[in-house]
This record gives structure tokens, C-alpha cells and sequence, in this order.
């Protein structure tokens, strides 16, 4: 689903991904880990072709992520997600839907179905002005999940959720995995991916320092921070 | 590329970036302030104007008077779309479109083009309007009718979609501001530089000229090449004002200028185009 060979990113001379390569299987829940700055955004902005490796490909589906072909079926919610705050919630997923080739109707449907599915009916139709940080994410995960992708990709999708809204994020991924979609997941919270995650990264600095099943990366009596930190630091 | 179904991506961003537009606060004012200006100098027509003790024929003052208001319209609205295309990515790259967008199985051409069409699309409405208001105040109120006003006011699109690409391609270089005013530069320059070669085609400027002491002037000068390569803004809007009144001149050396605007349009879009696939998403 997910191919990275050789993957390098340097932003003169600084080095944010270094010779990166792993892949994510079809129906993988994967978390990508990392302290800031240790090159995770990067990696998903290469995904995406938001900026193009120094060296190295990247793949989705078996197509280069240089086309926009490849982004077919992938729902992406970004770090600190924005929304055009003249738009209400409803205007912003009608027209995800619309750029995803759907006509009126199909979108309107679709955008229903996605405002029960993320918990904000009754609230659609006010500006974006006036949500919080945390309706804005729910929007942003609500557009990531547009026309029912193959693959998700999410940046820090719990980033401005309160303890009930990472909850109900982490009861809507389970469920979305439990329905065989791949989901890429950039997070700092550690819990959540141990709950939800098969697989996972840990990068510093750019280089990748594992990549293994959570149960393979966590012995016994260990957690999954405990992990984290030792790799980081040591 | 250039598929059908390339198309309906770049319609509905085009449809988006229209929509955007017209609902800023700013632009409603711009439109606001231009059509009343435009309706307000109707008195002008009606005056009795003398030139050597002659009283003037009225058709000839709203054919002249409505000539001019052509060119400040064509002129004004330049500067608007320059204005409004300054910040028209800084803008979608802040409210977060464009990664929603580009996330979207859709290519950076067609965001590109999209946002290219709906700007042209807007100031070119924006202009026509403006346009319509003084055809209809001189159709209706004066009972001059000039059939070639809107011809001409369609045929200065041409300055609007150069404007929009230049001000895209410069606005990714550099600030958003900095772009605006060499594109202004680039239009008064050449403006300027139009304005001074018609005065020295004027009768006086070559009595003057073949006056003795005033030199051998040089055959082609390095000035004059960059001259006659410089966007020809001005040149398109004289084009255009001579189909305002039929005016029979039109051969191949009058079609220059609309070439050259032309021919800097698909330039300008070529590098946008290549300059753009290499930016970074923020």
C-alpha cells in the first residue's frame, strides 16, 4: 500500500529524513513516531507529493507518489488543520466531496453520513469562525474520510481534541480498521497507538531507528513510551 | 493531461476561487466604489463643451468622453485584478485549501489553472460590467450607440489574464506586495513608454525632430527593441478602442500588440506552471 526506498530529504544543511525505507501492508494500522522535528511530517508531505524527496521514491498503491493518480482513494488530515473560516462545516465537506468528482446529490449524502460519523450534527451549518480547535479537526477528519478511502493518513489527528474527543477519534478508528481501511497515523500519544496500531516507526533525527509490530517493539513489562524513550535517548 | 476528465477539477476550483472572491468584503467595496464612479461621470457627457469658440457636436463628446472612460476602466481594473491575484495563494496555503485540495487525487496544473481561470473569469466580469454601465448610459440616456463597446471591452481581457499569470508567477517568488508593484511597474512602464512614442509620432515631435542641431537619430537602438518586446498593455487597449468605432485600420501590425501580450501570457503561464510543481506544500 505504502512503499518508501531510500528516502532522503535535505533542506540545505539540514538532513530531516535520512535514507528512510519501510512499507505499509494493505489493511495495516501503522503509526509513524518520532520526537519533533524528527522528520514524521516530512515524510507524509513526501507521501502526498506536498514537497519531493532529495533522493529516494516513494509509492501509494503501487503508483508514484508524483502523480496525483495515487492519491485515488487517500484521505489526509493535516497538523494543525485549517478550514477557509468564511465556510461553515457543511460548505467545507460538500466541497471536499465535490473535488472527489461527486455530483450535488451523492455529496450531499455522503457529507450527512460523514457529519453523523464524526459527532457534529447540529453544528454544520455555523462558520468555522466560530468552532474550536477540536470541531475543527473533527471537519478535518471528516474530509480525510471523503469518498470512503482506501487509505488514511492522518498527522496528529487527536492535536486540539479534549480527553473525550481522542476517545470517540480512537472508537472511530478502530472502527474504520475493523472495516479493513489502512491507516498511516502520525501521533505523539503513545497510549492511543499502543490501543489502536499493528505496526509502528520510531524515527530521531531523521533516521528510522525501528520498525516492527507494536507487539515485537514492546517486551514484556515494558509500554510502548517506555520504548520510545529508551530508542530516543539512547 | 488536457483528458475530459481533467476538466471538472479545474471548473469546480475555478468555480470555488470565484465564489471566494466575491464573497471578500474587499472586493464588494472595490465593485461598489468603481460602479459608482462609472455611473456618476454620466453628467460629463451632457455638457456643452466649446473648443475655439465652437460649440461641440454631442455625439462626437460621448464617443470621445466614452473612449476614455474605456481606457481608465481597462486601466483601473488592471490594477484590481493585480490586487486581487497578490494574495490569492498565500491566502488558500493559510486557510489550509490548498493541501485539502492537493491531498485530492488532482494534478498542481489543474489547481494552477483553476485559479488562473476563476481570477480572469472575475476581474474580466468585473470589467465588463463597469463597461456595460457606460454603453448603457450612452445607448439609453444619450442615444449613442457604439455596438464595438463590448467587443473591445472583451478584447482587453487579454491585459486581465496577463496580469493574473504574472502576479501568480512573481507572488510565488516573492512577497505578496512586491509582486503587485512590479507588475504595476511592468504596466506603467510600458504605459509611459506607449504614451511617449504615439506624442513623437505627433506632427509637432517630428518638426521638431528634423529641426537642425537636433542629431542624426540612430537606426535601431537597443531601446527600441525593448521596447517593441515589452508587454504591450496599452497597445491592446488602443487595439480594442478602434473596434469601439469601427475604425478600418486593422492589419497584421495592429494585431501586434495582442500578440505580444498573448505571447507573454503563454510564457509566464509555462513558468507558473513549472515553478509551481516544485514548491513545497506548506
Amino acid at each position: 500500500m505504502i512503499e518508501l526506498k531510500n528516502v532522503t530529504k535535505r533542506y540545505e544543511s539540514l538532513t530531516a529524513v535520512d535514507d528512510v525505507s519501510f512499507s505499509v501492508k494493505t489493511g495495516e494500522c501503522f503509526a509513524l513516531l518520532g520526537p519533533n522535528g524528527a522528520g514524521k511530517t516530512t515524510i507524509v508531505k513526501m507521501l502526498l507529493d506536498f514537497t519531493r524527496p532529495t533522493s529516494g521514491s516513494l509509492s501509494l498503491n503501487g503508483i508514484p507518489s508524483t502523480l496525483a493518480e495515487c492519491r485515488q482513494s487517500v484521505g489526509y488530515l493535516a497538523e494543525n488543520n485549517h478550514i477557509q473560516p468564511s465556510l461553515s462545516g457543511w460548505q467545507y465537506l460538500l466541497r471536499c466531496a465535490e473535488l472527489l468528482d461527486m455530483n450535488r446529490s451523492e455529496a450531499a449524502d455522503h457529507c450527512r453520513r460523514i457529519v453523523e460519523l464524526i459527532g457534529m450534527q447540529g453544528r454544520e451549518n455555523t462558520k468555522v469562525s466560530t468552532y474550536s480547535k477540536g470541531m475543527v479537526q473533527r471537519f478535518g477528519l471528516g474530509a480525510a474520510l471523503m469518498g470512503n478511502p482506501k487509505l488514511l493518513i492522518l498527522d496528529e489527528p487527536t492535536s486540539g481534541l479534549d480527553p473525550i474527543g481522542i476517545r470517540e477519534i480512537r472508537l472511530l478508528l478502530e472502527s474504520l480498521k475493523g472495516q479493513g481501511m489502512t491507516i498511516f497515523l502520525n501521533s505523539h500519544l503513545l497510549s492511543e497507538v499502543e490501543k489502536i496500531c499493528d505496526t509502528a516507526a520510531i524515527i530521531n533525527r531523521g533516521k528510522l531507528l525501528v520498525k516492527d509490530t507494536i507487539s515485537s517493539i514492546v517486551k514484556d513489562g515494558e509500554t510502548l513510551e517506555d520504548v520510545f524513550v529508551r530508542l530516543v535517548k539512547g | 493531461m488536457g483528458t475530459s476528465k481533467s476538466l471538472p477539477p479545474i471548473t469546480r476550483i475555478t468555480k470555488y476561487t470565484l465564489i471566494d472572491e466575491v464573497q471578500q468584503r474587499s472586493f464588494v467595496v472595490m465593485f461598489v466604489f468603481c460602479a459608482l464612479c462609472v455611473f456618476l461621470v454620466r453628467g460629463c457627457y451632457q455638457g456643452n463643451y466649446m473648443v475655439n469658440g465652437q460649440i461641440l457636436d454631442a455625439g462626437t463628446i460621448v464617443r470621445t468622453l466614452s473612449k476614455a472612460t474605456f481606457h481608465v476602466i481597462g486601466a483601473g481594473v488592471m490594477v484590481i485584478a493585480a490586487l486581487l491575484s497578490m494574495r490569492i495563494f498565500r491566502r488558500d496555503r493559510n486557510e489550509g485549501m490548498q493541501s485539502c485540495i492537493l491531498s485530492k487525487p488532482i494534478a498542481r496544473w489543474q489547481y494552477v489553472m483553476g485559479k488562473i481561470l476563476g481570477l480572469w473569469a472575475l476581474s474580466t466580469l468585473f470589467m465588463f460590467i463597469l463597461h456595460s454601465i457606460v454603453f448603457l448610459i450612452t445607448s439609453i440616456n444619450l442615444k449613442v450607440f457604439m455596438p464595438g463597446y463590448l467587443v473591445a471591452s472583451m478584447l482587453c481581457s487579454i491585459n486581465l489574464l496577463f496580469v493574473v499569470i504574472a502576479v501568480l508567477l512573481l507572488s510565488v517568488l516573492m512577497s505578496d506586495i512586491v509582486a503587485f508593484l512590479c507588475v504595476l511597474g511592468v504596466g506603467s512602464v510600458g504605459f509611459v513608454a506607449d504614451g511617449i512614442a504615439a506624442a513623437s509620432h505627433s506632427q509637432i515631435a517630428q518638426v521638431m525632430m528634423q529641426q537642425p542641431g537636433t542629431g542624426p537619430q540612430s537606426d535601431i537602438t537597443w531601446w527600441k527593441v525593448v521596447y517593441v518586446l515589452w508587454p504591450k498593455l496599452l497597445g491592446v487597449q488602443q487595439l480594442a478602442s478602434s473596434l469601439i468605432e469601427s475604425e478600418s485600420n486593422h492589419g497584421i501590425g495592429s494585431l501586434y500588440p495582442f500578440i505580444n501580450v498573448l505571447v507573454y501570457c503563454l510564457i509566464l503561464g509555462a513558468l507558473l506552471f513549472k515553478r509551481f510543481r516544485d514548491e513545497d506544500i506548506v
